[in-house]
Protein backbone atom coordinates (compact mmCIF):
# COMPACT_ATOMS: atom_id res chain seq x y z
CA UNK A 1 0.00 0.00 0.00
CA UNK A 2 1.66 3.18 -1.37
CA UNK A 3 0.38 6.39 0.40
CA UNK A 4 0.59 9.37 -1.20
CA UNK A 5 3.71 10.77 -0.68
CA UNK A 6 6.78 12.26 -2.96
CA UNK A 7 4.54 12.91 -5.44
CA UNK A 8 3.40 8.85 -5.60
CA UNK A 9 -0.28 8.63 -6.66
CA UNK A 10 -2.18 6.66 -4.36
CA UNK A 11 -3.30 2.53 -5.05
CA UNK A 12 -7.01 4.13 -6.14
CA UNK A 13 -5.42 6.56 -8.86
CA UNK A 14 -2.82 3.71 -10.39
CA UNK A 15 -5.75 1.56 -10.23
CA UNK A 16 -7.94 3.70 -11.65
CA UNK A 17 -5.38 4.50 -14.85
CA UNK A 18 -4.46 0.88 -15.32
CA UNK A 19 -5.89 -0.18 -18.31
CA UNK A 20 -5.34 3.19 -19.84
CA UNK A 21 -1.71 2.44 -18.80
CA UNK A 22 -1.60 -1.20 -19.98
CA UNK A 23 -3.38 -0.15 -23.74
CA UNK A 24 -0.61 2.81 -23.92
CA UNK A 25 -3.58 5.27 -23.75
CA UNK A 26 -1.84 7.64 -20.87
CA UNK A 27 0.11 10.90 -21.43
CA UNK A 28 3.80 10.65 -20.41
CA UNK A 29 3.66 12.12 -17.42
CA UNK A 30 0.42 9.80 -16.41
CA UNK A 31 2.38 6.81 -17.39
CA UNK A 32 5.66 7.48 -15.75
CA UNK A 33 3.30 8.13 -12.25
CA UNK A 34 1.51 4.87 -12.92
CA UNK A 35 5.09 3.09 -13.36
CA UNK A 36 6.90 4.46 -11.00
CA UNK A 37 3.77 3.27 -8.50
CA UNK A 38 3.73 0.27 -9.70
CA UNK A 39 7.57 -0.28 -9.42
CA UNK A 40 7.02 -0.02 -5.57
CA UNK A 41 3.57 -1.05 -4.58
CA UNK A 42 3.33 -4.71 -3.66
CA UNK A 43 -0.36 -4.34 -3.71
CA UNK A 44 -0.93 -2.91 -7.24
CA UNK A 45 1.93 -5.15 -8.55
CA UNK A 46 -0.06 -8.16 -8.76
CA UNK A 47 -3.26 -6.88 -10.30
CA UNK A 48 -1.02 -5.07 -12.93
CA UNK A 49 0.84 -8.55 -13.91
CA UNK A 50 -2.37 -10.22 -13.85
CA UNK A 51 -3.97 -7.63 -16.36
CA UNK A 52 -0.85 -8.18 -18.58
CA UNK A 53 -1.23 -12.15 -18.30
CA UNK A 54 -4.88 -11.12 -19.80
CA UNK A 55 -3.16 -9.74 -22.56
CA UNK A 56 -1.18 -12.44 -23.38
CA UNK A 57 -3.38 -14.72 -22.89
CA UNK A 58 -6.06 -12.76 -25.48
CA UNK A 59 -3.30 -12.26 -27.50
CA UNK A 60 -3.54 -16.15 -28.10
CA UNK A 61 -6.40 -16.32 -28.48
CA UNK A 62 -6.07 -13.91 -31.16
CA UNK A 63 -3.69 -16.26 -32.72
CA UNK A 64 -5.98 -19.18 -32.50
CA UNK A 65 -9.04 -17.03 -34.64
CA UNK A 66 -6.35 -16.64 -37.16
CA UNK A 67 -7.71 -17.45 -41.86
CA UNK A 68 -6.70 -20.48 -42.65
CA UNK A 69 -3.80 -21.30 -45.42
CA UNK A 70 -7.31 -22.33 -47.46
CA UNK A 71 -8.55 -19.35 -46.80
CA UNK A 72 -5.80 -16.94 -47.70
CA UNK A 73 -5.78 -18.63 -51.27
CA UNK A 74 -9.50 -18.24 -51.77
CA UNK A 75 -8.80 -14.98 -50.67
CA UNK A 76 -5.80 -14.21 -52.83
CA UNK A 77 -7.57 -15.17 -55.77
CA UNK A 78 -11.15 -13.38 -54.96
CA UNK A 79 -8.60 -10.06 -55.07
CA UNK A 80 -7.45 -10.75 -58.26
CA UNK A 81 -10.50 -11.48 -59.72
CA UNK A 82 -12.37 -8.62 -58.41
CA UNK A 83 -9.35 -6.67 -59.69
CA UNK A 84 -10.16 -7.70 -63.13
CA UNK A 85 -13.19 -7.30 -63.15
CA UNK A 86 -12.47 -3.51 -62.11
CA UNK A 87 -10.21 -2.89 -65.25
CA UNK A 88 -12.28 -4.71 -67.49
CA UNK A 89 -15.28 -2.23 -66.13
CA UNK A 90 -12.57 0.65 -67.17
CA UNK A 91 -11.54 -0.29 -70.11
CA UNK B 1 5.37 -1.07 -63.06
CA UNK B 2 8.60 -2.69 -63.92
CA UNK B 3 8.83 -6.37 -63.47
CA UNK B 4 11.03 -6.08 -60.16
CA UNK B 5 8.95 -3.98 -58.59
CA UNK B 6 5.49 -6.46 -59.75
CA UNK B 7 7.78 -9.09 -58.62
CA UNK B 8 8.17 -7.26 -55.32
CA UNK B 9 4.12 -7.07 -55.44
CA UNK B 10 4.05 -10.44 -55.51
CA UNK B 11 6.15 -11.63 -52.92
CA UNK B 12 4.96 -9.15 -50.51
CA UNK B 13 1.35 -10.23 -51.33
CA UNK B 14 2.44 -13.53 -50.54
CA UNK B 15 3.99 -13.16 -47.74
CA UNK B 16 1.36 -11.07 -45.73
CA UNK B 17 -1.39 -13.69 -47.13
CA UNK B 18 0.28 -16.91 -46.32
CA UNK B 19 1.22 -14.87 -42.75
CA UNK B 20 4.31 -15.08 -42.82
CA UNK B 21 4.49 -10.97 -42.19
CA UNK B 22 2.94 -9.55 -38.67
CA UNK B 23 1.61 -6.51 -38.41
CA UNK B 24 2.28 -4.13 -35.53
CA UNK B 25 1.63 -5.01 -31.99
CA UNK B 26 0.02 -2.62 -30.05
CA UNK B 27 3.21 -0.88 -27.88
CA UNK B 28 1.40 -1.15 -24.59
CA UNK B 29 1.20 -4.61 -24.81
CA UNK B 30 4.28 -7.23 -25.37
CA UNK B 31 4.42 -9.25 -28.73
CA UNK B 32 3.57 -12.58 -28.56
CA UNK B 33 5.39 -14.92 -31.18
CA UNK B 34 3.36 -16.31 -33.54
CA UNK B 35 3.67 -19.88 -34.65
CA UNK B 36 5.96 -20.33 -38.20
CA UNK B 37 3.61 -19.67 -40.88
CA UNK B 38 2.74 -22.88 -43.20
CA UNK B 39 4.42 -23.19 -46.71
CA UNK B 40 1.66 -22.83 -49.19
CA UNK B 41 3.88 -22.86 -52.50
CA UNK B 42 4.22 -20.42 -55.46
CA UNK B 43 0.36 -20.14 -56.27
CA UNK B 44 0.73 -16.73 -56.49
CA UNK B 45 0.19 -16.45 -59.84
CA UNK B 46 -0.29 -12.80 -60.11
CA UNK B 47 0.13 -9.35 -58.40
CA UNK B 48 -2.35 -6.67 -56.44
CA UNK B 49 -2.08 -3.70 -58.45
CA UNK B 50 -3.03 -1.21 -56.12
CA UNK B 51 -0.09 0.51 -55.25
CA UNK B 52 0.24 0.00 -50.86
CA UNK B 53 -2.59 -2.41 -50.97
CA UNK B 54 -0.04 -5.51 -50.16
CA UNK B 55 1.76 -3.91 -47.45
CA UNK B 56 -0.91 -1.61 -45.93
CA UNK B 57 -4.09 -3.78 -46.35
CA UNK B 58 -3.46 -7.49 -46.39
CA UNK B 59 -1.42 -7.28 -42.74
CA UNK B 60 -4.34 -6.43 -41.10
CA UNK B 61 -6.08 -10.04 -42.17
CA UNK B 62 -6.32 -11.81 -39.16
CA UNK B 63 -7.24 -9.33 -36.94
CA UNK B 64 -9.97 -8.36 -39.58
CA UNK B 65 -10.82 -12.25 -39.76
CA UNK B 66 -10.78 -12.40 -35.90
CA UNK B 67 -13.34 -9.80 -35.44
CA UNK B 68 -15.39 -11.31 -38.04
CA UNK B 69 -15.73 -14.58 -36.31
CA UNK B 70 -17.06 -12.65 -33.58
CA UNK B 71 -18.98 -10.86 -35.46
CA UNK B 72 -21.07 -13.88 -36.75
CA UNK B 73 -20.75 -15.41 -33.68
CA UNK B 74 -18.29 -17.83 -34.61
CA UNK B 75 -19.85 -18.60 -37.67
CA UNK B 76 -16.57 -19.45 -39.99
CA UNK B 77 -18.33 -19.59 -43.33
CA UNK B 78 -20.17 -16.47 -42.62
CA UNK B 79 -16.88 -14.51 -40.88
CA UNK B 80 -14.81 -15.80 -43.91
CA UNK B 81 -17.12 -14.56 -46.76
CA UNK B 82 -17.49 -11.33 -44.60
CA UNK B 83 -13.43 -10.99 -44.92
CA UNK B 84 -13.44 -11.38 -48.67
CA UNK B 85 -16.02 -8.53 -49.20
CA UNK B 86 -14.30 -6.22 -46.47
CA UNK B 87 -11.06 -6.23 -48.69
CA UNK B 88 -12.52 -6.60 -51.95
CA UNK B 89 -14.53 -3.45 -50.80
CA UNK B 90 -11.22 -1.99 -49.84
CA UNK B 91 -9.80 -2.88 -53.10
CA UNK B 92 -12.45 -1.33 -54.83
CA UNK B 93 -11.99 2.18 -52.81
CA UNK B 94 -8.29 1.84 -52.19
CA UNK B 95 -7.61 4.64 -54.79
CA UNK B 96 -9.74 7.06 -52.22
CA UNK B 97 -7.99 6.33 -48.99
CA UNK B 98 -6.55 8.53 -47.59
CA UNK B 99 -2.76 7.80 -47.68
CA UNK B 100 -0.82 8.19 -43.96
CA UNK B 101 -3.82 7.40 -42.29
CA UNK B 102 -4.94 4.70 -40.34
CA UNK B 103 -5.78 1.41 -42.40
CA UNK B 104 -6.62 -0.77 -39.81
CA UNK B 105 -9.69 1.58 -38.25
CA UNK B 106 -10.81 2.11 -41.99
CA UNK B 107 -10.78 -1.93 -42.97
CA UNK B 108 -12.61 -2.46 -39.85
CA UNK B 109 -15.15 0.37 -40.64
CA UNK B 110 -15.93 -1.05 -44.02
CA UNK B 111 -16.13 -4.47 -42.16
CA UNK B 112 -18.80 -3.52 -39.55
CA UNK B 113 -20.53 -1.58 -41.99
CA UNK B 114 -20.55 -4.71 -44.25
CA UNK B 115 -21.82 -7.08 -41.71
CA UNK B 116 -24.32 -4.75 -40.42
CA UNK B 117 -25.66 -3.60 -44.03
CA UNK B 118 -25.73 -7.82 -44.83
CA UNK B 119 -27.25 -8.62 -41.09
CA UNK B 120 -30.43 -6.17 -42.36
CA UNK B 121 -30.58 -7.74 -46.08
CA UNK B 122 -31.00 -10.87 -44.11
CA UNK B 123 -33.01 -9.30 -41.19
CA UNK B 124 -35.84 -8.30 -43.90
CA UNK B 125 -35.26 -11.29 -45.81
CA UNK B 126 -35.60 -13.90 -43.28
CA UNK B 127 -38.43 -11.48 -41.25
CA UNK B 128 -36.79 -13.17 -38.14
CA UNK B 129 -34.26 -11.28 -35.86
CA UNK B 130 -30.75 -12.60 -35.88
CA UNK B 131 -30.94 -14.32 -32.50
CA UNK B 132 -33.34 -16.90 -33.36
CA UNK B 133 -30.19 -18.86 -36.00
CA UNK B 134 -27.82 -20.56 -34.91
CA UNK B 135 -25.13 -18.72 -35.12
CA UNK B 136 -22.31 -20.75 -32.90
CA UNK B 137 -22.54 -24.13 -34.52
CA UNK B 138 -19.54 -24.32 -35.50
CA UNK B 139 -17.49 -21.52 -33.26
CA UNK B 140 -15.60 -24.13 -31.65
CA UNK B 141 -14.50 -25.80 -35.07
CA UNK B 142 -10.26 -25.92 -34.86
CA UNK B 143 -10.53 -24.35 -31.94
CA UNK B 144 -7.02 -25.98 -29.70
CA UNK B 145 -6.11 -26.17 -26.16
CA UNK B 146 -4.04 -23.11 -24.82
CA UNK B 147 -3.01 -25.75 -22.35
CA UNK B 148 0.91 -24.66 -21.67
CA UNK B 149 3.42 -24.64 -18.67
CA UNK B 150 2.61 -21.52 -16.54
CA UNK B 151 5.68 -19.76 -14.96
CA UNK B 152 3.39 -17.85 -12.57
CA UNK B 153 -0.18 -18.00 -11.02
CA UNK B 154 -1.06 -15.56 -12.63
CA UNK B 155 -0.18 -17.22 -15.90
CA UNK B 156 -1.81 -20.27 -14.77
CA UNK B 157 -5.01 -18.61 -14.04
CA UNK B 158 -5.80 -18.11 -17.86
CA UNK B 159 -3.31 -21.28 -18.73
CA UNK B 160 -5.87 -23.91 -17.58
CA UNK B 161 -8.38 -21.90 -19.67
CA UNK B 162 -9.09 -23.52 -23.61
CA UNK B 163 -10.18 -21.74 -26.14
CA UNK B 164 -13.76 -22.42 -26.51
CA UNK B 165 -14.50 -21.47 -22.71
CA UNK B 166 -13.36 -18.06 -23.82
CA UNK B 167 -15.30 -17.36 -27.06
CA UNK B 168 -18.10 -18.68 -25.39
CA UNK B 169 -17.64 -15.98 -22.94
CA UNK B 170 -16.80 -12.90 -25.65
CA UNK B 171 -19.75 -13.87 -27.37
CA UNK B 172 -22.20 -13.45 -24.55
CA UNK B 173 -20.93 -10.31 -23.57
CA UNK B 174 -23.83 -7.91 -24.65
CA UNK B 175 -23.15 -6.70 -28.16
CA UNK B 176 -22.16 -3.48 -27.43
CA UNK B 177 -19.46 -4.36 -25.19
CA UNK B 178 -17.62 -7.42 -27.39
CA UNK B 179 -17.24 -5.38 -29.97
CA UNK B 180 -15.30 -2.77 -28.36
CA UNK B 181 -13.46 -5.58 -26.43
CA UNK B 182 -12.69 -7.27 -29.40
CA UNK B 183 -11.46 -4.47 -31.36
CA UNK B 184 -9.44 -4.09 -28.77
CA UNK B 185 -8.01 -7.06 -27.15
CA UNK B 186 -7.81 -9.09 -30.03
CA UNK B 187 -7.75 -6.57 -32.86
CA UNK B 188 -4.85 -4.18 -31.10
CA UNK B 189 -7.10 -1.09 -32.25
CA UNK B 190 -6.57 2.01 -30.16
CA UNK B 191 -9.31 3.80 -27.90
CA UNK B 192 -9.48 6.61 -31.52
CA UNK B 193 -9.78 3.89 -33.88
CA UNK B 194 -12.26 2.25 -32.31
CA UNK B 195 -14.18 5.09 -31.73
CA UNK B 196 -14.07 5.53 -35.26
CA UNK B 197 -14.88 2.27 -36.60
CA UNK B 198 -17.87 2.07 -33.76
CA UNK B 199 -18.54 5.93 -34.75
CA UNK B 200 -19.06 6.69 -30.91
CA UNK B 201 -16.83 9.06 -28.53
CA UNK B 202 -13.78 7.63 -27.04
CA UNK B 203 -15.07 8.09 -23.40
CA UNK B 204 -17.98 5.59 -24.50
CA UNK B 205 -15.23 3.20 -25.82
CA UNK B 206 -13.27 3.15 -22.68
CA UNK B 207 -16.40 2.91 -20.16
CA UNK B 208 -17.84 0.11 -22.68
CA UNK B 209 -14.48 -1.71 -22.85
CA UNK B 210 -13.22 -1.51 -19.14
CA UNK B 211 -16.55 -3.27 -18.23
CA UNK B 212 -16.49 -5.47 -20.91
CA UNK B 213 -13.31 -6.56 -19.42
CA UNK B 214 -14.61 -7.03 -16.36
CA UNK B 215 -16.99 -9.05 -17.19
CA UNK B 216 -15.19 -11.07 -19.51
CA UNK B 217 -12.67 -11.98 -16.76
CA UNK B 218 -15.42 -11.95 -13.82
CA UNK B 219 -16.99 -14.88 -16.17
CA UNK B 220 -13.53 -16.28 -17.00
CA UNK B 221 -13.00 -16.25 -13.21
CA UNK B 222 -16.56 -18.55 -12.12
CA UNK B 223 -15.72 -20.63 -14.66
CA UNK B 224 -12.36 -21.48 -13.50
CA UNK B 225 -13.39 -21.89 -9.90
CA UNK B 226 -16.23 -24.06 -11.02
CA UNK B 227 -13.98 -26.14 -12.74
CA UNK B 228 -11.02 -26.52 -9.84
CA UNK B 229 -8.73 -24.75 -12.03
CA UNK B 230 -8.31 -21.66 -9.53
CA UNK B 231 -9.29 -20.36 -6.40
CA UNK B 232 -9.79 -17.03 -6.44
CA UNK B 233 -12.64 -15.67 -4.03
CA UNK B 234 -12.09 -12.02 -4.59
CA UNK B 235 -11.01 -9.61 -7.48
CA UNK B 236 -7.65 -11.02 -8.78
Amino acid sequence: MIRRAMGMISCDEAMRRLWEFLDAELGPEEEAEVQRHLEVCEKCYPQYDFQRAYFRFMHRVAEGERATPAFRRRLFRRLLEAQSAEEDRNE
Amino acid sequence: MSRTELWAQVRMAWSVLSGQVAHEVHPGRERIEVAPAPDLGPEAGGAIAAEGFAEEALPWLDAVHAFTLRLTGGDRDAAEDLVQDTFVRALRFWHTFERGTHVRSWLFTICRNTFLHGRDSARSRREKPLADMDPRAEALVGIRSLGRPAPDPEEEFFSRLIHDEVVDAIDALPPDFRDVLVLSDLGDLNYAEIATVLEIPVGTVKSRLFRARRQLQERLREFAVREGYADVPEEA
